[in-house]
């Protein structure tokens, strides 16, 4: 197991697998985690299995920036697999702020909306986010850490630029669905590439991609 | 923009007035379709402002009388509308640098800045861009017997990060408003001259306003028109092709059919070869990452003045991070990054610039390329 400068690349790319992976899992129309710091890195190459990264984290909560959370990943690129997202396992210490209030208002807000909702282009051009489309933004951010931790090798670095599009789907069980068209922004090739994906969520059982 | 009010008087004016109107695609207020136009009535036309000159040129050449109705189509405008970007706070003329400006703004405020500040700042021809249009670097040069050093500084290489453009003109700005105050500034200037590219890559800039928000290349046309733009950043000469590019015109990292076929990259290498014993310090800014990069890009081996690079880049950081906590990393681009080559600032080294450097600015991916306005103003203060 080598020790890497946390700066180096490999190990910057990493840590945006384990985000994405971190976003999908914790990520919610009330919490949008960002990485404020990756505090160490260590590699370890793995005969027949793949490389494998050990990362200590710094999170914040973008809605929530005085707070910061520590958390360990790791994150295992198997050999050879083109088509197998990385591996991730993490651990959260301690405690991330409750969302029960927001998200229950959230889910009571779009539930009763007449028409199913419909937005484009967010942030716009000038990184602006309306105040009510922030929670869908956040959602966004979930559904992108989806694709980012499925879609990412070592050779790639995918951030989520802007959601096209989205759409509500109304739905006769009690979940909510939005369809996204994410762009996602590939550090490595400098690609913009766009990625439709269908989120669903519930205030209590939280979110899934729908595949 | 100008309305003229023509009066033709014979066929053939009249027939010049309809080929000049669906030639240059006029707008005309009055009749509102050139075959309606009749000579011995009155037509009022709306020129855009780049076309004023050539189509007076092209009335006065046929003795079309006319008489020029509203000066300022955007002035009448604003008087009747107030456009809510034109806030009330008083900056530099007015111009409000916490917003990110379209190109033609930014032409005009290179304007202004040169006529309110002659004395320290002139604005100089470097070239053309792929689609014609004209790029200009501001030098700002206190006057002096003695011979001076020059930093360079370009932004907007790539045209999605507008931070970038943003902190050109910020900078600028701030030079202006303190060098009388700010010791710091004025001995600056008493022995260095600054060049500041407020836009590199015009075309791909204008391009992001209008068209795609994420576009990054210049606009030069391949395959017939069916595929456009070069990576400018991929464009210089060195190691032009080896590693970190495509060679397929449709990547976002394409590198060109050879190094410097650009214009926009041919206007800036020539520049800058002809003034290279005179260059101290290359800075290229671009978004986003939060990095301050250091050569090379295509190969792991060190610059030979790495040391002083480093030991520079990392003060800058620490200063940087001074200010509002914001954390820079300083490495080579192929350590922090990944590998590139015909990168500027790789290019500005080898030619021979000590210190070479790109910028990355905020943020780090939690808005990348569409940094909030709000940003600006932190941003820029923490990388002054």
């Amino acid at each position: 197991v080598t020790e890497l400068s946390p700066s180096h690349f490999s190990a910057a790319r990493a840590a945006a697998v384990a985000l994405g992976y971190l976003r999908y899992l914790r990520g919610g129309p009330g919490r949008g985690l960002g990485l404020r710091q990756l505090r160490s890195a260590r590699r370890q190459d793995i005969d027949d299995v793949g490389h494998k990264y050990y990362l200590e984290l710094e999170l914040e909560d973008v809605l929530d920036k005085a707070r910061t959370v520590s958390c360990t990943a790791e994150v295992l690129y198997q050999l050879g697999s083109k088509t197998s997202a990385p591996d991730v396992q993490v651990t959260v210490q301690g405690e991330l702020r409750s969302t029960e209030e927001a998200d229950q208002e959230f889910y009571s807000r779009i539930r009763s909306l007449e028409n199913e909702l419909v937005a484009e282009n967010i942030p716009d051009s000038h990184g602006n986010v309306p105040p009510e489309l922030e929670p869908i933004h956040l959602l966004a951010w979930v559904a992108s850490g989806y694709v980012i931790w499925q879609n990412s090798s070592e050779n790639t670095k995918f951030h989520l630029a802007q959601v096209k599009h989205v759409k509500q789907v109304k739905r006769n069980d009690e979940d909510l669905q939005f369809d996204f068209v994410v762009l996602l922004h590939d550090m490595v090739s400098q690609e913009v590439l766009p990625w439709q994906v269908t989120l669903l969520w519930h205030p209590q059982r939280g979110a899934r991609v729908s595949q | 923009d100008q309305v003229l009010h023509i009066m033709p008087e014979t066929l053939q004016q009249v027939q010049h007035l309809q080929l000049l109107c669906s030639t240059l695609m006029l707008d005309l207020w009055k009749p509102l379709l050139p075959e309606d136009i009749r000579a011995g009535e009155d037509l009022h036309i709306r020129v855009p402002a780049p076309l004023v000159q050539e189509v007076k040129d092209s009335l006065d050449q046929f003795m079309i009388s006319y008489r020029v109705l509203i000066p300022d189509v955007q002035k009448l405008v604003d008087q009747s509308m107030p456009r809510e970007r034109s806030s009330h706070r008083q900056v530099s003329g007015g111009y409000v640098y916490t917003e990110y400006h379209p190109m033609d703004e930014i032409y005009q405020w290179m304007t202004q800045i040169q006529k309110n500040n002659s004395e320290l700042v002139t604005q100089h021809f470097l070239g053309k861009t792929f689609e014609n249009r004209t790029m200009y670097y501001l030098q700002i040069s206190q006057p002096s017997n003695k011979p001076k050093k020059i930093i360079w500084m370009d932004c907007g290489i790539h045209a999605r990060e507008w931070i970038s453009p943003a902190f050109c003109q910020w900078f600028v700005k701030e030079i202006l408003q303190n060098y009388k105050t700010d010791s710091n500034i004025s001995r600056f200037l008493q022995n260095l001259d600054l060049y500041v590219l407020p836009v590199l890559n015009i075309d791909g800039y204008i391009y992001s306003w209008e068209e795609d928000r994420l576009w990054r290349k210049n606009r030069s046309p391949y395959k017939n028109g069916t595929c456009y733009g070069t990576d400018l950043n991929r464009n210089f000469n060195s190691s032009w092709g080896s590693v970190g590019v495509s060679f397929n015109c449709s990547s976002d990292v394409f590198c060109g059919l050879g190094p410097e076929s650009e214009p926009e990259t041919r206007a800036v290498a020539q520049f800058i070869k002809s003034k290279k014993s005179d260059i101290l310090c290359y800075l290229t800014i671009h978004s986003y990452g939060q990095l301050i990069l250091t050569p090379y890009g295509s190969t792991n081996e060190p610059p030979s003045n790495n040391e002083e690079l480093m030991q520079v880049a990392k003060e800058a950081a620490a200063a940087l991070t001074g200010k509002y906590g914001t954390s820079y990393r300083v490495g080579s681009t192929a350590s922090i990054l990944y590998s590139n080559s015909g990168s500027s600032r790789d290019w500005a080294h080898t030619i021979g610039i000590p210190l070479s450097y790109t910028f990355e600015l905020r943020d780090t991916g939690t808005h990348g390329f569409v940094l909030p306005a709000d940003q600006i103003q932190p941003t820029c203060e923490e990388t002054m």
